[in-house]
């Protein structure tokens, strides 16, 4: 694998913009805020419940998958706009290697983007490590599926932000609600089970076993990994 | 009662001259179709060794079919075999393969030192530092330059996209438009460069609308016309097989009007034109019949001759016939 890490470090370069980083700054302090006002001003027997309802919502519902879209759709889709991607293509190098490389620089990036101000936030409100940790997995397994299924998604479609937008909008926040059967392929749901059953709390449609949801948000981005190669191998290169 | 007759043996292949085992490059019935428009058309070719030009009109095709051979686009029907394998599905043979994109995007943070190191690395160099370092003089770009390419003007991306296909010393070569934004001496020099690659025995495909240019590269030629294989060799040799166009040659002589007459008489000509006193444009569908029987005449006719010329059989004549007014 003497390709992964030079395309790695020239997918991670490149994910990271003046604009994306205004984003991720944003987002984090509206997390920070959030729990430093919520925490100043609930009760003690409400601070847990609170901290996982803000997770579940701002964080798995909102700053996680937007973050994860805004990187990942980029990592392969902005090599497809700006027709670079042949530079790599058209090397002997594994296709696997440009799919693996994009997704875990995007994670790379996602993750403390993420999880750090989330855990924060919790911590924030919360005033409990054991919340704050499960605040920390449930976003670290919801940020590793989303930047799996949107470098796939940047790969195949062209307007991939607004697509995932729509995506997330549409799907994750409101058909997915809707009943179970729709929320089996939410994301969104798995993670929540997790952080669910950590802090012993209730959240909608969050009904998974914790095995269940600790295992599809990690095979979730192995299938999009793949994927984007068996793409990359068939697709026409600009 | 009927007597089953033993079938016929099928007559045996006939001996495969194409494509020529040289080639490096083959095409087979190669068509490529974007909802439902037809941009390549049942184009076979095989290409061998040396400098060869793709030229045909804008829209013709010749990019598509340009990224059809170098992998890039996966045709709709056909095959293509490139370096000894199929570009798109073998890896051993896209490292065979070096590609200058005709796109400008080149990555806009990385220096050039990077990218075509990166290009080195993906190939499985040794020692890509190196290799990345000698691609960059050899292209006459300053490796140590220390900013990114997003900075660079559209000669320096031009010679950094080139580096970045030498770098892996590739035994087929395939470059759209190379000599976009290069000035007058950075393209002798690479017109050179490509002289010497193909003189080393490799194969180099040349895509480019700029006739001048393609002619500096050699002579041989693949031309695409609407999507189709107009002609594929020497352009003088195709000239000289476009029968229905008579050659046109303007003779400088003593005295033009009995020359013409002669000519006319002995069939070596089928018409002509006197510009002067002293010159004459004459058209033949026999060149070799002209080179005959011209000095005989003017022999005859107690002339001088004073310039033979060939008005037609340059490249851009060519062209202008096989792609007619497409140009």
């Amino acid at each position: 694998m003497t390709a992964f890490f030079p395309l790695y470090r020239l997918f991670l370069r490149h994910q990271v913009t003046a604009g994306r980083l205004v984003l991720i700054g944003v987002l984090s302090g509206v997390s920070l805020l959030i729990g430093f006002v919520t925490g100043a001003n609930v009760d003690d027997f409400e601070r847990v419940e609170v901290a996982v309802g803000i997770s579940s919502v701002f964080g798995l519902g909102l700053m996680v998958p937007i973050v994860s879209l805004v990187l990942a759709s980029s990592a392969l889709g902005d090599l497809v706009a700006d027709e670079t991607l042949v530079y790599l293509w058209q090397r002997p190098s594994p296709r696997l290697a440009i799919a693996a490389g994009a997704w875990l620089s995007s994670l790379t990036v996602a993750i403390p983007a993420t999880v750090i101000p989330l855990s924060a936030s919790a911590l924030l409100t919360s005033n409990d490590s054991g919340t704050m940790l499960a605040v920390a997995l449930a976003n670290g397994l919801a940020a590793i599926a989303y930047t799996g299924l949107f470098v796939l998604l940047g790969l195949v479609i062209r307007r991939s932000l607004v697509t995932g937008l729509a995506y997330l909008f549409i799907w994750e926040l409101f058909v997915a609600r809707v009943g179970a059967g729709a929320a089996k392929l939410s994301i969104n749901t798995y993670p929540a089970s997790v952080l669910a059953k950590l802090t012993d709390r209730e959240l909608p449609l969050a009904d998974r076993s914790m095995v269940v949801g600790i295992i599809v948000p990690v095979i979730v981005p192995i299938v999009a990994v793949f994927l984007t190669q068996w793409r990359l191998d068939r697709m026409d290169i600009a | 009662m009927t007597d089953t007759l033993p079938l016929p043996t099928p007559p045996p292949p006939p001996p495969t001259a194409w494509p020529p085992p040289g080639a490096t490059i083959v095409a087979y019935d190669v068509s490529k179709s974007f909802s439902g428009l037809v941009a390549v058309s049942n184009v076979s070719l095989a290409i061998e060794p040396g400098v060869t030009a793709l030229l045909g009109p804008n829209g013709a095709g010749k990019s598509t079919l340009l990224r059809i051979l170098s992998g890039q686009a996966n045709p709709s029907s056909g095959k293509v075999w490139v370096a000894g394998g199929n570009p798109r599905s073998d890896p051993e043979a896209r490292a065979r393969i070096g590609l200058v994109p005709q796109q400008d995007g080149v990555f806009e943070r990385e220096t050039a030192l990077e990218v075509v190191k990166l290009a080195a690395v993906l190939s499985g160099l040794d020692h890509p530092t190196e290799r990345a370092r000698d691609a960059l003089q050899t292209t006459e770009m300053d490796p140590d330059l220390d900013r990114g390419i997003g900075t660079f003007s559209k000669g320096m991306r031009q010679r950094v996209k080139i580096a970045q296909a030498l770098v892996h010393d590739p035994q087929v070569l395939m470059m759209d438009e190379p000599l976009n934004g290069l000035d007058p001496r950075q393209r002798r020099n690479m017109t050179n460069l490509v002289h010497t690659l193909g003189d080393q025995g490799k194969t180099i495909l040349i895509s480019s609308h700029v006739l001048e240019e393609v002619e500096r590269f050699g002579s041989h030629v693949v031309v695409i016309a609407n999507g189709r294989l107009a002609a594929q060799g020497d352009f003088r040799r195709i000239r000289s097989l476009m029968e229905d166009q008579p050659a046109r040659i303007r003779i400088s002589c003593d005295d033009a009007r009995p020359l013409a007459a002669a000519l006319l008489h002995s069939g070596a000509i089928s018409g002509c034109i006197l510009q002067s006193q002293t010159q004459l444009e004459v058209s033949t569908t026999s060149v070799v019949e002209l080179r005959r029987y011209l000095p005989h005449v003017a022999r005859e006719l107690g002339q001088q001759l004073r310039e033979v010329m060939p008005l037609d059989d340059d490249l851009e004549s060519v062209f202008r016939y096989l792609v007619g007014g497409q140009s």
